[in-house]
C-alpha cells in the first residue's frame, strides 16, 4: 500500500473522467484502453458496484461502477459512458465512467495532498488534488480501489 | 123516291153516259171485224200476184229450155240465157211451197205434190241436165227426150197455177162481201142503241125536272107571301129531304123571326109611353132643388175665394140644406187644416234653413279636410317613390352581395386546399427533420468513437513516453476535433429540435386555420342564405310597394270624388238655402188665424239672415265620426298593403334570429294597439 507518489518526471499524465458533478483522474498509464459501454453480464454475490463482466478480445474481465464505488449514486450507464479498461497490478479492471472529459499533463508540484483532517481510510482513496483554473480534480488511487475490491471478494 | 137535287142530275147523267157507252163498244167492235177481212183480203191479194209471177216464170223456164235446145249447135249456153234460166228456177223453187200451202187451205182439187215434183223435175231438166247436154254435144234423141219432159212438166204447172188463180180471185170477193156485211150489221145495232138510250134519257130528265120545279115553285110562292106581309101562314115543302126542302125549312125560320121582331117592336113603343110620362112628373122637383144649390154653390164660391186669395180666416157659419150640410163642415175642417199644416210648413222652412247653413258649413271644413288629405296623399306618394328606387338600389346591391359571397365561399373552399397542402408541406419537413436528426446521431456516434479512439491514441501515446510526445499532440488534435464535431452535432441537434418544435407550432397554426377557413366557409354559407333572404325579402318589399302605390291611386282617386262630391253638396246647400227663402215668400201670403200653432214670419228667429257658425268641432264630431267610427258588426275592416307586406316579411324571415321576430311582433303589437293603423278605411 504504497502511497508515494512518483516525482521522477516533471510532469504527470492524466486523464479526466466525469463522476455526476464531480471530476476525477488517474493516471494515464494505469489505463489500458478506453471503450464505449457494452452490456454486462451480471456476477452473483458481488458487491454492489461490481456490475459484471464483459468480453475484451476473448479476456473476460470485470467492470465497477465508480461511482458506487467512491460512494455516490448509481451511474445511468448510457451510450455516451465510458468503460475505462486499466491495468492494476496486472489485473485488467473496467471502470465506467459517466465521460471521458480530457486527458492533460500536470506537473508534479500542481498535485497537493489532501487534508489530512480527512480519515486515514478515506484518505487512502486520493493520491492528491489536482487545482485547475475552474475547478479541483480528485488524483484517484487505483490501487486501493481495486485492491480493497479484490480483498472483499476473496 | 127521296133523291137530292144532285142525285137526280146523276140518275140522268149516267144514263147518258151508258147509252154513249154502249154506241162506242158496238162501233169499236164492227171496225175491228171489218179490218181483219180487209186484211185477210190484202194477203190473198199478195199470193194471186205471187201465181202470176209463177206463171210468167214457168213459160220464161220453157222458151229459155226451148231456145238452147235450137242452137245446141254452139255447143254452150249464152250467158243472158243462162241468167234467165237461173232467175226462172229461183222464182219456181220459192213459189212452189206457198201456192202448195194455199192450195191445200183453199181445200182445191188440184194435187199440191204433184206441183212440188212437176217443179222439181223441170228444175232438174232444164237447170242441170241440160247444160251438160249442151256443153257435152248429146245426141239429138237426147235433146228431144230433155225437151218433152220440160214441156210436159209445163204444161202441168200452168194448168195447176191457172187452178189457183182462178181460186185466188174467189177468196177476195168472198172476203170482200163478208166485210161489206158487217159494216150493214153494226150500223143497225147502234142506230138500234142510240134510239134506245135518247128516250131513256129524255124521260128521266123530264120527270126529274118536273119534280125539282115542283119544288122550287112551292117555296118561292111562300117567300113572296111573306114579302108581302103575310106572316100567318107556313112555309110550303119543309117535309122534303132535299135542298130544296131545306131551302123552306131556313125560310120557315126566317118567317117565325119576323114574326118575334114584330112583338117585341110592340112592347118597346109602349114602355116609351110609360117612361115620358115620368119625367114630366119629375121636373117641377128638381127646379126647386136647383134653386136651393145655387144658394149653397154661391155662399162655397165665395170661401173658395177668399181661400184662392191665401185667407185661410174664413170659415162659413151660415147653415146648408141638410144633404149639403156635410160639404160646408167639410169646408170649414179644411180651412182650419190648412192653415194648420201652412204654419208646421213655416217652422219646419226655418228649420230646414238653419240646417242647410250647418250643412253647407259642414261641406266647406270636408271641403278643407279633402285638399289637406290629398295634399298628404302626394307627398305620400312622393316619399313613396323614393322608397321605391332606394329599394331598388338595396335589392340590386344586396344581389351584388350575394354574387361577392358566393365568390368568397369559393375561395375559402380553395384556401382549404392550400391549407392541406401547407399541412403536407409541414409533414414533409417533419420527416425531413426526423432524417437529419438520424444523421446527426451517426455523426454524434462518430465523434465519440473519435473522440474514444483518439483517447486511446492519447493513453497509447503516453505509454510509450518520449517517443509518443508527437503522437500524442495529434490524438489531443483529433480529440478536439471529434469534440468539436460533437458540439456542432449537439447544436445542429438542439436546432433540428428546435426547428421540428416550430414545425409542430405551424402546423397547429396551419390546421386551426384551415379550421377558421372551414369556420369562414360555413359562415359565408350562412351569410348567403341571409343575403338570399334579403333579396327575396327585398322583392317582396317591392311587390308591396307597388300595391300601396296603387292604394295610394285609388285613395287619390277616392279624395278627388270626395271634393267633387263636397263641391257639388256646397252648390246643392246653395240651392237648398235659396229654395228656402223662396218657401217662405210664398208661405208668408198666407193668413193664419193667430193662436194656432204656426207662427208668423216676424216672431220666429231670422237664421238665414246671420246665424252664428257653430265650432268646427261639434261638426266634425257629429257629423262624421258616426258615419265611420262605430264598427259594423261583422265586417272586417280591409287590411291595409303595408300590414300584409310587413306580414310578408316576417315570413320571409321566418329562420331569422329571435330579435328580429321580436321586433316585428312588437311593431305588430304597437299597430295593434292603435286603431287608427288597424282600420285601413278609417285612413
Amino acid at each position: 500500500m504504497t502511497n508515494v507518489i512518483k516525482q521522477s518526471g516533471a510532469y504527470l499524465e492524466i486523464v479526466s473522467f466525469h463522476l455526476g458533478e464531480q471530476e476525477f483522474c488517474i493516471d494515464i498509464m494505469a489505463i489500458r484502453e478506453i471503450r464505449g459501454w457494452a452490456p454486462v453480464t451480471p456476477m452473483p454475490h458481488t458487491p454492489r458496484y461490481v456490475l459484471g463482466l464483459i468480453n475484451l478480445r476473448g479476456a473476460v474481465i470485470p467492470v465497477i461502477d465508480m461511482a458506487c464505488r467512491l460512494g455516490m449514486p448509481m451511474t445511468e450507464p448510457s451510450e455516451r459512458s465510458a468503460i475505462i479498461v486499466t491495468d492494476i497490478k496486472g489485473k485488467l479492471v473496467g471502470l465506467l465512467v459517466e465521460q471521458v472529459s480530457d486527458m492533460m499533463s500536470i506537473k508534479a508540484e500542481d498535485l497537493q495532498p489532501a487534508p489530512e483532517i480527512i480519515p486515514e481510510a478515506q484518505r487512502a482513496f486520493c493520491r492528491g488534488i489536482v487545482a485547475l483554473e475552474k475547478n479541483m480534480v480528485c488524483f484517484l488511487n487505483l490501487d486501493t480501489v481495486i485492491a480493497d475490491e479484490l480483498s472483499m471478494a476473496a | 123516291m127521296k133523291l137530292s137535287v144532285s142525285q137526280r142530275l146523276w140518275v140522268s147523267g149516267v144514263a147518258a153516259f151508258i147509252g154513249i157507252g154502249s154506241l162506242v163498244v158496238v162501233g169499236w167492235y164492227s171496225s175491228n171485224a171489218v179490218s181483219s177481212a180487209l186484211e185477210h183480203s190484202q194477203v190473198i191479194d199478195g199470193i194471186d200476184r205471187q201465181v202470176t209471177d209463177l206463171r210468167f216464170a214457168n213459160e220464161e223456164l220453157r222458151l229459155a229450155a226451148m231456145d238452147i235446145i235450137i242452137d245446141r249447135a254452139e255447143r254452150q249456153i249464152s250467158a243472158d240465157r243462162k241468167t234467165m234460166l237461173e232467175a226462172s228456177i229461183k222464182l219456181l223453187k220459192g213459189g212452189a211451197s206457198v201456192v202448195s200451202s194455199f192450195a191445200k187451205a183453199e181445200g182445191l182439187s188440184v194435187d199440191a205434190s204433184a206441183l212440188s215434183a212437176d217443179v222439181d223435175l223441170i228444175v232438174k231438166a232444164a237447170g242441170e241436165q241440160l247444160p251438160a247436154l249442151v256443153t257435152g254435144g248429146a245426141p239429138e234423141a237426147e235433146f228431144d227426150k230433155i225437151d218433152d219432159v220440160i214441156d210436159s212438166a209445163g204444161g202441168r204447172i200452168q194448168t195447176v197455177l191457172d187452178v189457183v188463180s182462178t181460186a185466188t180471185g174467189k177468196a177476195q170477193q168472198r172476203e170482200i162481201s163478208a166485210a161489206m156485211d158487217q159494216v150493214q150489221q153494226s150500223a143497225f145495232v147502234q142506230l138500234l142503241i142510240g134510239v134506245v138510250a135518247i128516250l131513256l134519257a129524255g124521260g128521266l130528265i123530264a120527270w126529274q125536272s118536273s119534280n125539282v120545279m115542283k119544288g122550287l115553285n112551292a117555296v118561292r110562292r111562300s117567300m113572296n107571301r111573306i114579302a108581302e106581309g103575310d106572316t100567318a101562314t107556313p112555309v110550303d115543302g119543309t117535309a122534303r129531304a132535299d135542298e130544296i126542302g131545306q131551302i123552306a125549312r131556313v125560310a120557315e125560320t126566317l118567317r117565325k123571326a119576323t114574326v118575334e121582331k114584330e112583338r117585341v117592336e110592340v112592347a118597346a113603343h109602349e114602355a116609351r109611353l110609360n117612361a115620358d110620362r115620368e119625367r114630366s112628373d119629375n121636373e117641377t122637383e128638381r127646379q126647386r132643388d136647383e134653386e136651393e144649390i145655387r144658394r149653397c154653390v154661391t155662399i162655397l164660391a165665395g170661401g173658395l175665394a177668399r181661400l184662392a186669395e191665401g185667407d185661410l180666416t174664413q170659415q162659413i157659419d151660415d147653415p146648408f140644406r141638410a144633404d149639403l150640410e156635410r160639404l160646408r163642415q167639410d169646408y170649414n175642417a179644411a180651412v182650419t187644416r190648412l192653415s194648420t199644416v201652412i204654419g208646421n210648413i213655416t217652422d219646419q222652412s226655418s228649420s230646414i234653413h238653419s240646417s242647410s247653413v250647418q250643412i253647407r258649413m259642414a261641406a266647406d271644413d270636408l271641403a278643407k279636410r279633402t285638399e289637406q288629405q290629398a295634399a298628404s296623399l302626394e307627398e305620400t306618394s312622393s316619399a313613396l317613390e323614393q322608397i321605391t328606387i332606394t329599394m331598388r338600389g338595396s335589392t340590386s346591391k344586396a344581389e351584388a352581395a350575394g354574387t361577392l359571397v358566393e365568390g368568397t365561399k369559393v375561395q375559402a373552399e380553395k384556401s382549404t386546399t392550400v391549407v392541406r397542402e401547407a399541412m403536407q408541406a409541414m409533414e414533409r419537413i417533419e420527416s425531413a427533420s426526423a432524417e437529419i436528426g438520424k444523421i446527426i446521431n451517426v455523426i454524434d456516434e462518430i465523434a465519440f468513437q473519435t473522440n474514444l479512439l483518439a483517447l486511446n491514441a492519447g493513453v497509447e501515446a503516453a505509454r510509450a513516453g518520449e517517443a509518443g510526445k508527437g503522437f500524442a499532440v495529434v490524438a489531443q488534435e483529433v480529440r478536439e476535433l471529434a469534440n468539436r464535431a460533437a458540439t456542432a452535432a449537439k447544436d445542429i441537434k438542439q436546432l433540428v429540435a428546435r426547428s421540428s418544435a416550430e414545425v409542430q407550432t405551424g402546423a397547429e397554426l396551419v390546421t386551426a386555420t384551415g379550421q377558421a377557413l372551414r369556420d369562414i366557409g360555413a359562415d359565408v354559407v350562412k351569410i348567403n342564405e341571409h343575403m338570399i333572404s334579403i333579396v327575396s325579402a327585398a322583392r317582396e318589399q317591392n311587390a308591396g310597394l307597388a300595391e300601396i302605390n296603387t292604394a295610394i291611386g285609388q285613395m287619390d282617386h277616392v279624395t278627388q270624388q270626395n271634393a267633387a262630391m263636397v263641391e257639388q253638396t256646397n252648390a246643392a246647400c246653395q240651392t237648398l238655402n235659396e229654395d228656402t227663402t223662396r218657401l217662405e215668400n210664398v208661405i208668408s201670403q198666407f193668413r193664419i188665424k193667430l193662436g194656432m200653432p204656426a207662427q208668423s214670419q216676424a216672431e220666429r228667429p231670422s237664421v238665414h239672415a246671420n246665424t252664428p257658425i257653430p265650432p268646427r268641432a261639434p261638426v266634425v264630431s257629429t257629423g262624421f265620426k258616426p258615419a265611420i267610427a262605430p264598427a259594423q258588426p261583422g265586417q272586417r275592416p280591409r287590411s291595409s298593403p303595408a300590414q300584409k307586406l310587413m306580414g310578408r316579411l316576417e315570413n320571409a324571415f321566418g329562420g331569422a334570429p329571435a330579435k328580429s321576430t321580436l321586433q316585428s311582433s312588437g311593431q305588430r303589437a304597437s299597430a295593434q294597439a292603435s286603431p287608427s293603423t288597424d282600420q285601413w278605411e278609417e285612413f
